[in-house]
This record gives C-alpha cells, structure tokens and sequence, in this order.
C-alpha cells in the first residue's frame, strides 16, 4: 500500500481517537450535570433520572469499546511501519542488482534475498488485513454503543418536554448531550469510510 | 515500546518513548518535542526499532506535525532509522553535525533534507518555542551536540548519562524521590562502563561539565537509560566529573 495512504490512516486516527476520548470525557460530564440536575429537583424529575443514569452507563460503555479501538489501531500502525522496513531492503537489494546488471555482474545470491524479502512482506500484509479486518469491527461495535446513545438522547428529550414545568433547564442539557454524542458519531462514521476504502484497496492489491 | 510524558506546560510538551522489545540491538529512548502543534524528533533510533517507535509515537503525537528531527551523532542507533522517517514525512528537516552529513547520508536518504550544524554549536525554534544545539564533541563522538529546551528545563543529553538498563526498565531514575541519593546510587552503577569505555576525552567531560553546570536543569535525558530528575541532575554532573574515562587505552 501507498506510504501517503498510509500516513493518511495514521493522521485520522490519531484524529479520531484525540476527538472520541475528548467527546467521551464531555459525553461523561453532561451525564454527570443531568444527574445532579435531577438530584436538585427530586421527586419531579425522577422519569428524567432514569434517562441520565442509562446515558451515563452507556457512556461507560462506549468508553469500553473505544479502548479496544486503540488496541486495533497501535498494531495495524506498528505492522504497516514493518512492512515499509522490509519493503525498503527488497527495494535496496532490487536496486543493487540493476546496478550490478550495468557492470554485467549477476548474483544469484541476491536474487534470492529480494524474494525472500518479497515473501515476508506478503505474509505481513496478510497479517496486517487481519489487523485491519479486527480495527473495522472493533469501529462497528463502537458505532452501535453510538447508535444506542443516541436513543437514550431522544428519550431524553421527550422527558424533558414532559418536564418542561419543573423549571430546570432540561432541555439545554439534552441539545448538550446529543451534541456530544454527534461529535462522537461523526468522527467515528468518518474514520469507519476511511478504513473501508484502504480495506478495499488492500482486497483489490493496490 | 511505550511513550511516557516528561514535561507538559500547556501546549508545550516532551515525550519520551522508551524500553524497546527488540533485545538484540541496543536499547534506545528517543525524544519528541511538540509545541503549538509542530514537533520535532530526537534522536530517532535505529532501522531495526523503527515500526516500535513509530508505533508508540503516534500515541502521543501526530506525525504530520513533525517539522524537523535532531540527530546528536553519527551512530546507527541514533540515525539508521532516517531513510524510513524520510519516507514518512520528507519535509522533515534533519538537524545534525555538519562534519557527519556525508556519512549519515550513507543510511540511504540521498534526498533528505538535511541541515549541518556548525561545530559551534546553533539554535532552532519550533512551534515558537527555541531549542538550543549544545556542543558535545568527543563524548563520544567527534562531532556530538545535546539539545537544551530552557522554558521546559529539559537537557536531551545524548549518550552522557547513558545507562545499559535491563528491558522492561523505567523511564525514570527516580521521580518520586529524588532528595535520596539510593535509585541514583543503584542506577549509576549501570552507567558507570558505558561511560568509561566509550566517552574518550577527559578534556572534552571537564569542559561540557563546566559550561552545562551553569544551565537550569530539571530533566537530564540520555539516549539510553533513564532520565535524571531533581537533584539527581546535579548528582550525576559530580559523578561523571569525578569518574575516569578512556579507559581502554590504560589496560
């Protein structure tokens, strides 16, 4: 694969996983101010209570399953920096055989090196695909702790509308929710095309 | 290979990346400086290490923020890695000995961008933060330059308080401690023939010694090893003073 492409994937998700772990910290925070909210008014906001403690425990969740992103993600970063390693003997002993050719000297030794060369890095491509495969699926399980979330914003501004009278500021504290939870769903849906295009790339040997 | 903070002030931030699993070639820390969203490398290690410290380092910091990286001397521990770094990223600036340009371009980066500094020594700012080049000839190398950041206090102090550590080593000598001289007493004893065998110029100690003695400190960071901290800064400057170099010629 391309070494910009590459540098592409490593920029986005350096990206991605800075904007989840701020969006979750923030995702975290709201939750938490709901809760107090809720604890503030008693009794008249109980039906809001449940809502932010399902926010908040989703938000544990989610917190979860980006962790095992990163663990997807320094792998793939570390097997790709292999194989641009090995791909740059191969290329060295290529090189020095084309120049050995210009003074008609040919070393079978050589020869064989670069293949060898070559078929480690076929082995650690497959390897890295693998990695890549297990990085998509861990980026959908995020997505659907994402999804979930979600609903849990929209039960919440239901109930808040239904609160409206209590007087607490409920529905600010729901658009500040579902912002954070946007942020996190955006940068994610994002990095999700981007690892589908280099997945297709790798299937198709470009 | 991990990445550990060592200074943050803000925006202002070092990192180092250390204890690396490939025991076969000699255990390196290499150093990342980042400000204002630019950074710059140091000494980036060896060819063999490179995908651990690639790999740790996009942990911590983005790699298309690196504008420069700084190679203290010729060896392949610190420079072999720089055709892949150039590879990377080839508007890296590499910062390094004026004297080993022509030889460090034999690692393979005939393209690269390169920037000799003068035996005197030099400056570069990064990030609006200035790092100064400090000479450091003959220990070990000939031509050897250490980095002094004075806002962070931080001194990139090259193969100078280098220690051959066990892997699984700590970043540190001692953090928490460092009023007791017992980590530092432990720990020198793991410096002490790396010093003696391949620093060379008791001349060229004594006046390093003198002119970094008058330099604000707080972080002392070798090349390999741990990083000095506190008062152990100032333990290991009357150490090394006291220490007797060059060993190999009086056997």
């Amino acid at each position: 694969m391309n070494i910009q492409r590459i540098m592409m994937i490593v920029d986005a998700s350096y990206h991605t996983r800075r904007t989840i772990e701020h969006s979750l910290r923030e995702i975290d925070r709201r939750a938490l101010n709901a809760m107090v909210l809720v604890k503030r008014h008693g009794k008249a906001l109980a039906g809001y209570g449940v809502v932010a403690q399902a926010f908040r425990e989703r938000a544990a969740n989610l917190k979860e399953a980006a962790s095992h992103l990163q663990e997807s993600i320094a792998p793939l970063i570390q097997a790709h920096m292999c194989i641009l390693q090995h791909r740059s003997y191969a290329d060295l002993f290529h090189r020095k055989m084309q120049e050995m050719y210009h003074y008609d000297i040919i070393c079978p030794t050589f020869v064989r090196t670069e293949k060898t060369w070559e078929r480690v890095i076929i082995a650690e491509e497959a390897v890295a695909l693998t990695i890549l495969r297990q990085l998509i699926k861990n980026v959908e399980k995020l997505q659907e702790g994402i999804a979930e979330q979600e609903y849990v914003v929209i039960i919440g501004r239901i109930e808040a509308a239904l609160s409206e009278g209590t007087g607490a500021p409920l529905m600010r504290v729901s658009r500040d929710m579902g912002m954070a939870v946007a942020t996190v769903r955006d940068a994610i849906w994002k990095y999700h095309n981007q690892l589908e295009e280099i997945l297709h790339e790798s299937n198709i040997g470009i | 290979m991990k990445a550990t903070s060592v200074f943050e002030a803000g925006n202002h931030r070092w990192w180092i990346i250390y204890d690396q699993n490939e025991g076969r070639v000699i255990d390196s820390n290499v150093y990342v400086m980042e400000s204002n969203e630019q950074s710059i490398l140091l000494d980036p290690g060896g060819f063999e290490i490179f995908p651990q410290v690639f790999a740790a380092m996009v942990e911590v910091v983005q790699p298309s923020t690196l504008q420069a990286a700084f190679v203290s001397h010729q060896d392949p521990d610190i420079a072999s890695s720089l055709p892949l770094w150039n590879a990377c990223n080839s508007n890296i600036q590499w910062h390094m000995p004026k004297l080993w340009e022509g030889f460090i371009r034999h690692y393979g980066a005939l393209d690269a961008n390169f920037v000799g500094i003068p035996d005197e020594g030099g400056g570069l700012v990064i990030g609006g933060r200035k790092l100064e080049f400090i000479p450091a000839h003959y220990l070990h190398s000939s031509a050897n330059f250490h980095v002094y950041d004075p806002e962070a206090k931080v001194f990139f102090s090259g193969d100078v308080g280098a220690a051959l550590l066990p892997s699984g080593h700590s970043a540190w000598v001692e953090l928490r401690d460092s009023d007791s001289s017992k980590a530092f007493d432990d720990h020198i004893q793991h410096a002490k023939f790396f010093h003696q065998r391949w620093m060379p110029s008791k001349e060229a100690k004594k006046d390093w010694i003198s002119r970094v003695s008058q330099l604000d400190i707080d972080f002392l960071c070798p090349q390999h090893g741990a990083i000095y901290v506190g008062e152990n800064v100032q333990r290991f400057l009357s150490w090394f003073d006291a220490l007797d170099i060059g060993t190999a010629i009086s056997r």
